[in-house]
């Protein structure tokens, strides 16, 4: 047996696997602690819940910035905004630029600590470049401007012509708009389409895209002025629930739930002929269903003017590159930019002077039958007021989806489901 | 090791044929089959997709070949400006964290199963029990405070937090205890004590040539195990820097669902296990059963 | 060391001897301890620490937002007993878990009893048979997710072939149910097969000899001498698969048509107890990690109560083995 232990060969290996291990520990600590790069290139990280339509715009800015490299973090609407609240706490892991949306932007200003203050870094002089109340929707209590505005979400109702056309509705947009001035309206058009429709379409989407829409025309709606929930209160939430009922008890919704895959692929099979159509979901639609281009149309939303969606540009005050991500953040907001962004996605610009301007305007778009989509949604964003939000409004907006499709799916009653959400509100907000 | 698996296998050979069902008929065959193929399709299924465009999910009647697609969409997936997620660090990440655990796991458990098989030591038996205890202990369910302490440590976001609390492993050092209670003799050991060698010399030159097989089992499962690890990783690693798990889900969550892109994430996060298994599977199959007899 | 030759002077191989014999007893002594110490100092830092450390953060109210927290006593505990949503999630995670576990076990028998026939391509087999417990739960998540939807599914057409109509698995309780347990007895079944199938190569050919005299066919040789005698395993696979089975949260985690929220769909028909505690810790926006921890500590309860149970069975068999 001692040959055996003298044997160099095996010696040598079992030395060789544990320097192995060390190694390999070193590896790791190494890996997981080296923070970035010491080029001289500074990478900025954007952090986004969908495509804003960025890409070309990153080429240009590198483009003029050599030394600036751009990378982008796309997740779903509710990661995002539950990541970010979780890497502002932790102090680590948020992007140089994080987007909020509006329904999320309360709550991170009640945090301004956790962010730049944009206004230091010379923000005040852009302020008119805004609409007043979206450039006020970014202001901490604490008079911290935490964001730059992206675009803001006016409503209207992006509609299949040729759907209404089989189910025998009028099809021109002036016609379809004049159908359907209330929500109650709508509702009964809705009827008269199913009456009639292909089998297996139905006349919208989803309850709760319909229901989002119309607290977006609401003020107040789940907040009052002194920053209390007022969602079981408010009469006109719960006239918003019994109309979005209404149409969904008179099996008028698909009941697709939005973002998901069974909702993206009823773009591209035709299953609804209708839907709530705030600016940027026209971009979304082209995204998921080209071929049916031409097939579309806008018509005007039911219930005048609101707003649903936009977002923000923040800057964590835990990124090692604060000024440059200013300096990126300010151009992806610039009027040039989102012009740019509103001709490639349909992202509106939140911007009074763009939204007057002839390139807004004048543009009409060939995949909704050359709608004149700049004149349908500048013309309603500009009427837009500033909107009371609370700093659960986006779990509020998840408990209340999954309310309306608690009914689609014949799980529970309205009423009961209803009740549902009212706990469930008060144990979130 | 003679394990009582082994012993009836050797005892099988002399089997006289009228036990059990005897010789399999072609039922059995069939039914076999049939079970292979439920458990390949799912697999196949995901190639299937992977290798078609996105419109083909939706297509009816559904595909059931795959397409020519799979190239065009391994490149959208490791291209990372189109989508969300940097497939190449994911497939990274993961890589350093299953080697430096799985050596780490496989290490330690080999030097602790020593000692608690070969040497005397007070208090062996009951820190031996405590070993034997902590494998009932579902420690994931300590997330709260181990994700505290990990904010403490500064290591949220960092492969450090998925890594530091896998580096050892209870059922390792069970099973390395038993292996080499049960396969190395005493002598050996005492002809080495002989020689002069101190306990560290015996683990090197006596314990770490014998424990091979049972090492390279361990390894196995224990980089199977970190590999396809999800609920932790999720927790404290962010989708910027990510294992290759919490990669696919971040891609299944993005805006735009992609199926076709989905599932050639998910195709390719099981590839490496999958070429382990084709050629170490008989291995991996030996240790599971060995385990299940002894454990 | 051993290979080791020295030459040297009298004197100065004696102080050598004593050093080394101290060394060697110094080492005997230690080196012990030296060795189980890094499973034990890795076990305390990252398992036993935050387990404790569990129950005095499940007495705050402590989220991760907010750094200032006070001590609330049994509040949570008490909100715990008094919400629906927790039990709903405890009877999900019971209710996943028998629907999966029992038919499971019952065809990983039956596939263990033939793989122990004489068998062809006796590893080919095998090797299939395993072939789930390699692939991830993410993955085997995502690709069921997408064989189980609703509209394109491949389920629902496959059904839609004998006239039944398409079903909405993720929508409803049972059917969710029951697509996330073929999830589970897909990834599972080979495995536990394959323990079965070490354990009945235990058994001693003598008994199904005598059985055989005695004019039992197969079918009775299976219930009557397999079955009884495979008991042990039986149960170590039943408790294995219920320490795993209570923790179930990837495959319903990631069954939601959004992944987010862990609600576990619309009206949480499929939510476990896993998924509520990361529902409350991480996924919202209050990161209540109090709450969340009292949620671990219940479930902790819970398995404790199994473990404990285990721990008695493991008694019996070792005293029906002696």
């Amino acid at each position: 047996m001692k040959t055996f232990l003298k044997t160099p060969r095996r010696r040598a290996s079992s030395v060789a696997a544990l320097l192995v291990v060390v190694g390999l520990v070193a590896t790791a600590v190494v890996a997981s602690t080296a923070s970035g790069s010491r080029r001289d290139t500074i990478t900025l990280r954007v952090g986004l819940f969908g495509d804003f339509g960025y890409h070309d715009l990153y080429t240009k800015y590198e483009a003029t910035h050599p030394n600036i490299d751009i990378k982008e973090d796309i997740e779903s609407y509710a990661d995002h905004h539950a990541n970010l609240a979780k890497h502002l706490a932790v102090g680590s892991g948020a992007d140089d630029i994080e987007s909020v949306e509006v329904g999320f932007i309360a709550q991170f200003k009640s945090q301004p600590n956790l962010f730049v203050n944009l206004k230091k870094l010379g923000a005040g002089s852009l302020q008119n470049q805004w609409l007043s109340w979206k450039w006020q929707q970014s202001i901490a209590p604490n008079g911290a401007q935490i964001g730059l505005g992206t675009d803001v979400g006016s409503l209207a109702i992006c509609y299949r012509k040729d759907l209404f056309a089989k189910a025998g509705l009028p099809t021109s947009r002036a016609a379809v708009s004049k159908l359907w001035p209330t929500w109650q309206q709508y509702m009964a058009v809705g009827k008269r389409f199913e009456q009639r429709a292909p089998k297996n379409v139905h006349f919208f989407d989803s309850g709760s895209n319909v229901f989002n829409a119309i607290i977006g025309q609401l003020n107040p709606a789940y907040y009052d002025s002194h920053g209390k929930v007022i969602v079981g209160s408010n009469p006109k939430v719960k006239s918003a629930w019994n109309v979005t009922m209404q149409g969904v008890q008179a099996k008028e919704s698909a009941g697709l739930a939005a973002f998901s895959n069974d909702w993206n692929t009823g773009y591209k099979k035709g299953t609804f002929a209708t839907v709530t159509c705030p600016a940027w979901m026209m971009g979304y639609i082209q995204g998921q269903a080209p071929k049916t281009k031409g097939k579309w149309d806008i018509a005007a939303v039911p219930g005048g003017g609101g707003n649903w969606g936009g977002s923000f540009l923040t800057v964590p005050k835990q990124g090692a590159h604060t000024k440059e991500a200013y300096d990126l953040a300010k151009f992806l907001t610039s009027p040039a930019s989102e012009a740019y962004i509103f001709k490639q996605t349909g992202n509106l610009p939140s911007q009074p002077k763009l939204l007057k301007s002839r390139a807004v305007l004048g543009f009409k778009n060939p995949f909704f039958s050359n709608a004149p989509v700049g004149q349908i949604f500048g013309s309603s964003a500009m009427k837009l007021k500033k909107q009371i939000l609370g700093p659960h409004q986006g779990d509020i907006q998840t408990a209340v989806s999954n309310a309306i499709q608690r009914v689609e799916q014949h799980k529970q009653s309205p009423g009961a489901s209803w009740k549902q959400f009212l706990k469930d509100v008060k144990s979130v907000a | 090791m003679a394990t009582v698996a082994e012993h009836a296998r050797l005892r099988g050979r002399r089997r006289p044929l009228s036990r059990k069902l005897g010789a399999a008929g072609p039922l059995t065959y069939v039914f076999l089959i049939v079970v292979a193929a439920a458990s390949a399709f799912p697999l196949y299924w995901s190639l299937v997709v992977a290798s078609h465009d996105n419109a083909a999910v939706a297509a009816y009647p559904p595909v059931l070949t795959p397409g020519n697609q799979l190239w065009h969409n391994l490149h959208r997936l490791f291209d990372s400006g189109e989508v969300n997620v940097d497939f190449w660090t994911a497939l990274g990440n993961s890589a350093i964290v299953a080697f430096v655990v799985t050596a780490s796991v496989v290490f330690f458990s080999a030097l602790a199963g020593f000692a608690f098989a070969k040497l005397r030591f007070r208090g062996q038996k009951f820190l031996f029990v405590t070993v034997i205890a902590t494998m009932l202990v579902p420690v994931q369910l300590g997330v709260i405070p181990l994700y505290i302490e990990m904010i403490h440590l500064g290591w949220t976001n960092h492969l450090m937090a998925v890594i530091a609390p896998n580096l050892a492993s209870a059922f390792g050092v069970f099973l390395m205890r038993q292996y080499i209670a049960g396969s190395v003799p005493n002598e050996l050991i005492d002809a080495a004590t002989v020689d002069g060698c101190y306990t560290f010399g015996v683990f090197r030159h006596v314990i770490w040539p014998a424990v091979r097989p049972v090492a390279a089992v361990l390894g196995l499962l224990t980089f199977m195990t970190t590999w396809n690890d999800f609920f932790w990783p999720l927790v404290v690693l962010s989708p910027r820097n990510p294992t290759v798990q919490v990669a696919v889900s971040t891609l299944a969550s993005g805006y735009v669902q992609d199926y076709a892109l989905v599932l050639t994430g998910t195709f390719v996060s099981i590839l490496p296990l999958l070429a382990v298994f084709l050629v170490l599977g008989r291995h991996i199959i030996g240790g599971i059963m060995r385990g299940a007899v002894k454990g | 060391m051993s290979e080791q030759t020295a030459v040297e002077a009298p004197v100065r191989g004696r102080s050598r001897r004593l050093l080394r014999s101290r060394l060697h007893r110094l080492d005997s002594r230690a080196a012990p301890y030296l060795y189980v110490s890094p499973f034990f100092v890795l076990f305390g830092a990252f398992g036993l620490f935050p387990l404790g450390y569990t129950a005095w953060v499940a007495l705050t109210d402590r989220t991760l937002l907010d750094p200032s927290w006070s001590f609330v006593g049994l509040a949570n505990f008490t909100a715990l007993i008094h919400d629906s949503y927790f039990w709903n999630a405890v009877e999900n995670t019971l209710g996943i878990f028998l629907i999966s576990t029992i038919p499971q076990l019952a065809f990983a028998l039956f596939l263990a009893y033939v793989l122990n026939t004489k068998l062809r391509a006796r590893t080919f087999f095998r090797m299939f048979v395993l072939l789930p417990q390699v692939t991830s739960l993410v993955a085997v998540a995502l690709i069921f997710t997408q064989l189980f939807s609703h509209d394109y599914g491949l389920v629902n057409y496959v059904l839609g072939l004998f006239g039944i109509p398409a079903v909405n698995w993720e929508a409803g309780r049972l059917s969710s149910w029951i697509a996330l347990s073929v999830m589970v007895t897909w990834r599972w079944a080979g495995y536990n097969a394959l323990i079965y199938l070490a354990a009945m190569q235990g058994i001693p050919d003598e008994l199904y000899e005598a059985a055989a005299i005695d004019g039992a066919k197969p079918w009775k040789q299976f219930r009557h001498v397999t079955v009884p005698l495979l008991r042990p395993t039986i149960i170590f696979t039943v408790i294995v698969s219920t320490i795993g089975g209570l923790q179930l949260f990837t495959e319903p985690y990631l069954f939601e048509p959004l992944k987010q929220g862990a609600t576990g769909g619309s009206a949480r028909q499929y939510q476990t107890v896993v998924m509520y505690l990361y529902e409350k810790a991480f996924a919202g926006t209050q990161f209540d990690f109090g709450y969340a921890a009292a949620i671990g500590w219940a479930l902790f309860l819970l398995i404790a109560v199994i473990s404990l149970v285990n721990y008695l069975i493991v008694r019996r068999i070792r005293s029906a083995e002696a």
